[in-house]
């Protein structure tokens, strides 16, 4: 029966029904054309203008691009940020899913299956709440006045506060409750879909718990912990508000004292001397982002 | 498959736990200190009050800002939710040249983020004079909104019979007529909770609203104003509003999304 | 399609000679495959016409061809003398019965069969009373205000039915409308099927597999094969005189053997096959010395014989036999392999057991044997 189902969908081509695609697809495509497109394409354009008398000229020039790499290789503050993003991004995603997955993994085999939807609510319900309070409510937490330091205090555990505030940590714990929710809720799908018959076997040859974890499960569930790596990274990158209401603005990490390059793209934005470097800036973030998918979807590729 | 081994099991619950507490935190503090009476949240508890309630709903700007979160919000919604029932009806039923490249360009949006979108919108409607108003921000909310709406109505379009359009055409309605009241009717869930998800991301959205609103600031960019200003525990008076008004939304998308994810047809079963 | 008064369903009405539906020279390929291959048919106004044949064969999309839902590589398609090929989906006016019945979920039984009259604008009483009336017809008449998941399969049927019906069509197209219905409950919606055909007048057009349905609903039965016809023709024609090996095989229970014409006389005609020499009564058309043909033996007119005869029987061992009911299928083995069946009346109760692989001569009498020339290929 499925030949003739997917016959259905190919119409008889004197059918009046190019008339409603039309009608269907236009207005999206309109919409986005203009207020999607349009805008990127602009900022785009944008990069390539060059300045003068601190008023943006148009144009076409490479001069912004030149001026950015050309700082890049002096150490400019500009290599720092975009390191330091990447090296906050990439160490939050993979903080994220060593988090996550154990989590989607006691969902799926140990909480019993009339309860994992409503767990799955819980676990979403962050989600549902606003970015923006959230990070000040971890504000309010993480601070050194705050209740997880008077805490510790109280208990004797620490002498004198952890300085969590203020620094790439407390981005990272901003990112991470803003990732979570999603991350589980793909692993959870994923790996409540995959082949339970598989682990059965392997059990029942003789697997233990880890043989079966580290040789059956983790392969199958690469897809899933690609996406969510891919998300994670891509979020990361792009997020700003953590980075300024958590990190300070130029938070402490490993790498210094360095603002996150999204940080770096808002405060130049809102400054506003070089727009067109300001565009520029964020086409390379753009581009990034676009790096990051294309590796992504050959790693996800190379494994099928 | 659940593990047999008691240890495994113990330490998966105690795992959750934690988890669920790391997850939680942030909206228990900010019930919990909604109701303290001191300036600076901390422990031990200094007492009940409901004062940052009263100076909540006496602050002008934030109800001002309120105001244009309730005005923004349901009409992007609604305008991506209608269009994106449209493009998702055209996606399932449609074959036509450069459809994948049509799919990728509707879903982009989503990925891209916030701020260099706030940035390129604020470029194009600064050169069209159309920047600092509220439409401003509904126009470019629902550029974000759309993918989503796409998506959850897809997911409810693919449950429909095949059959169902097409007997509706073979008793003589037109394409627009079966579109009208046949899909339609059978995508209400799906177009439900759709607005609400819609409606929820723009509630919250921020970085777009502070770079596109001007003056007319909406809710989440007079928040960030207020944080940036001073510290303020009629934030956590709102935090726990909006909280109990998502867990509200939620609920609702829950019951209406039941039917989707228990995927129940309506077909009759084969006896 | 303004309804200015209402038409009285009661009394049979006599079909009108101008209703007609041709098929001409249709043909539909989906790749390289060619699902239909230059169909001809043509149906007089009022018939109830059964398509039936093995799954694949391409009744289900001949059906969908006439109703617009799918496109045709080649052919014209006449209704009413008017070529319909070129009309879309909605204007054909050929409202179908489906094997999963497409009932709208959001709409009650009275919505629902009035669907069709409310997509033009017809007075709201007209349209009612037309509901009331087809509904009444169909035994609906307590179920109007229900919702479709109330109802039992049974009431689903004839919802789809009445909903197909309510605009007054000259044809109607049922597409294994029985498939999902309990055997019993099958029987009776046979007859009244048939009883509702036979009332309207209209033609109906039905798709099965089930060889029983056809055979107790039809005045005509079309065979179809892998994309064509094989034989059309009253059940009785299709049942003792197929026209091909396919239908000898696929219709009832017939035993075909091959052979060679040896003989031909004025009254008979004697073939030579492998294991047994035939005489047949003079064929229906003329046959040469030393042609291949086929004798076709319906199974329930094998019997057992004491008398070895040479001519009209055959040496078999028993195999296997199956209950049917009030019958019972024998099946055996020739010398050379070859599968030879025999229906017997006859109950558990009162039959002689006849031992496995114990040898039996079969015997038939000339009369009720026919012969088939050469397979056809089809292009």
């Amino acid at each position: 029966m499925t030949k003739e189902l997917a016959l259905t969908r190919i119409l008889p081509r004197w059918n009046p029904t190019s008339l409603l695609k039309i009608a269907c697809l236009t207005p999206v495509v309109l919409y986005d054309g203009i207020f999607f497109l349009l805008p990127l394409i602009f900022l785009i354009w944008i990069g390539f203008w060059t300045t003068e008398n601190y008023r943006a000229v148009p144009g076409f020039s490479l001069e912004n691009y030149l001026d950015i790499f050309s700082q890049l290789f002096n150490k400019s503050r500009y290599a720092y940020a975009i390191a330091q993003s990447i090296w906050v991004a990439s160490t939050t995603t993979v903080l994220a899913l060593i988090l996550c997955y154990p989590f989607a993994m006691s969902l799926t085999f140990v909480v019993p299956e009339r309860y994992q939807r409503t767990a799955l609510l819980f676990a979403i319900a962050p989600f549902w709440t606003s970015y923006i309070l959230r990070l000040y409510a971890w504000q309010t937490i993480i601070n050194p006045n705050g209740l997880l330091n008077s805490l510790l205090l109280q208990l004797g555990w620490i002498q004198s506060p952890i300085p969590i505030l203020y620094t790439q940590w407390g981005t990272r714990i901003g990112l991470l409750h803003y990732l979570a929710p999603i991350m589980i809720l793909i692993l959870y799908v994923m790996l409540s879909s995959s082949d339970r018959s598989l682990l059965v076997a392997a059990r029942n040859l003789g697997a233990t718990y880890w043989q079966t974890f580290w040789r059956v499960l983790l392969p199958l569930s690469k897809p899933g912990l690609i996406y969510s790596a891919t998300f994670g990274l891509i979020i990361s990158l792009g997020d700003v508000l953590s980075g300024v209401i958590l990190g300070g603005g130029t938070g402490q990490s490993i790498l210094g004292k360095v603002p996150l390059f999204s940080t770096v793209i808002l405060n130049e934005y809102a400054a506003s001397t070089n727009l067109p470097r300001t565009s520029a800036l964020a086409t390379i973030l753009i581009l990034l982002m676009v790096a990051i998918l294309v590796i992504s979807s050959r790693f996800a590729e190379s494994k099928e | 498959m659940k593990p047999t081994n008691w240890q495994l099991n113990l330490a998966s619950w105690i795992y959750l736990g934690l988890i669920y507490i790391f997850l939680m935190l942030p909206i228990f503090a900010l019930v919990l200190f909604s109701f303290e009476d001191s300036r600076f949240p901390k422990l031990p508890w200094t007492g009940w009050t409901l004062n940052w309630y009263s100076e909540l709903f006496a602050n002008d700007q934030l109800r001002l800002a309120l105001t244009n979160s309730l005005i923004v919000s349901p009409i992007a919604a609604t305008i991506a939710t209608m269009l994106g029932f449209l493009a998702a009806y055209a996606l399932d039923r449609f074959e036509f040249p450069g459809k994948k490249l049509l799919s990728v360009t509707l879903i982009v949006p989503i990925l891209i983020p916030p701020l260099i979108l706030g940035v390129g919108f604020l470029g194009l409607l600064s050169r069209l004079n159309l920047q600092g108003q509220l439409y401003s921000i509904i126009l470019t909310h629902v550029v974000i909104l759309i993918p989503s709406a796409i998506a959850l109505i897809a997911l409810r379009l693919q449950q429909m019979p095949k059959d169902l359009e097409a007997a509706a055409w073979n008793l003589g309605a037109t394409p627009w007529q079966s579109l009208y009241r046949v899909v339609l009717p059978w995508s209400i869930p799906g177009i439900i909770g759709a607005w609400l998800l819609a409606f929820t991301f723009s509630f919250d959205e921020f970085v777009i609203a502070w770079f596109v609103s001007g003056f007319s600031p909406t809710l989440p960019v007079s928040i960030y104003t207020m944080m940036s200003s001073s510290l303020n525990p009629s934030l956590n008076a709102i935090g726990t509003i909006i909280f109990l008004a998502s867990v509200i939304i939620l609920l609702g998308v829950e019951l209406l999304l039941v039917p989707i994810f228990s995927n129940r047809q309506t077909k009759p079963v084969d006896s | 399609m303004q309804l200015t008064e209402l038409p009285t369903h009661t009394a049979a009405i006599a079909p009108d000679p101008s209703h007609d539906l041709e098929l001409c020279q249709v043909t539909k390929k989906f790749g390289s495959q060619t699902v239909l291959n230059n169909i001809n048919l043509s149906i007089a106004a009022g018939e109830f016409v059964a398509i039936m044949g093995p799954s694949g064969c391409g009744k289900t999309t001949l059906l969908r061809v006439i109703a617009g839902l799918e496109s045709m590589s080649a052919g014209k398609i006449y209704l009413d003398s008017q070529n319909i090929a070129r009309l879309p989906v909605h204007r054909r006016n050929t409202p179908m019965v489906w094997q999963n019945y497409a009932l709208f979920p959001h709409l009650t039984v009275q919505q629902n069969i009035a669907f069709g009259l409310t997509l033009s604008s017809h007075q709201k009483a007209i349209v009612r009373e037309k509901v009331y009336q087809i509904a009444a017809m169909l035994h609906l008449e307590n179920f109007l205000d229900r919702r479709i998941s109330q109802l039992s399969g049974g009431q689903k049927q004839r919802v789809a039915i009445a909903r197909a019906l309510v605009t007054e069509p000259k044809i109607l197209l049922l597409d294994e409308p029985m498939s999902a219905l309990d055997p019993h409950l099958r029987i009776r919606m046979q007859g009244e099927l048939k009883r509702l055909q036979q009332a309207l007048g209209i033609t109906f057009i039905y798709v099965t597999h089930n060889q029983n349905e056809a055979f107790s609903m039809a005045d005509r039965i079309v065979v179809m094969n892998r994309g064509n016809i094989e034989q059309v023709g009253s059940p009785s024609e299709i049942y003792n005189r197929p026209a091909s090996h396919f239908v000898a095989e696929f219709v009832g229970y017939n035993n075909l053997l091959d052979g060679k014409v040896v003989q031909i006389n004025s009254q008979t005609m004697t073939i030579q096959c492998s294991q047994t020499v035939a005489v047949v009564q003079k064929p229906d058309r003329a046959y040469s010395i030393g042609e291949q043909v086929t004798v076709v033996i319906p199974a329930d007119r094998m019997f057992v014989s004491s008398d070895s005869a040479s001519e009209n029987s055959i040496k078999a061992v028993l195999r296997g036999q199956e209950f049917m009911g009030s019958q019972i299928l024998y099946v055996l083995e020739t010398e050379e392999g070859c599968e030879i069946k025999m229906i017997r009346q006859e109950t558990l109760n009162t039959s002689q057991s006849i031992p496995v692989n114990s040898e039996l001569h079969l015997a038939w009498s000339s009369e009720d044997a026919i012969v088939l020339g050469e397979p056809i290929t089809h292009h």
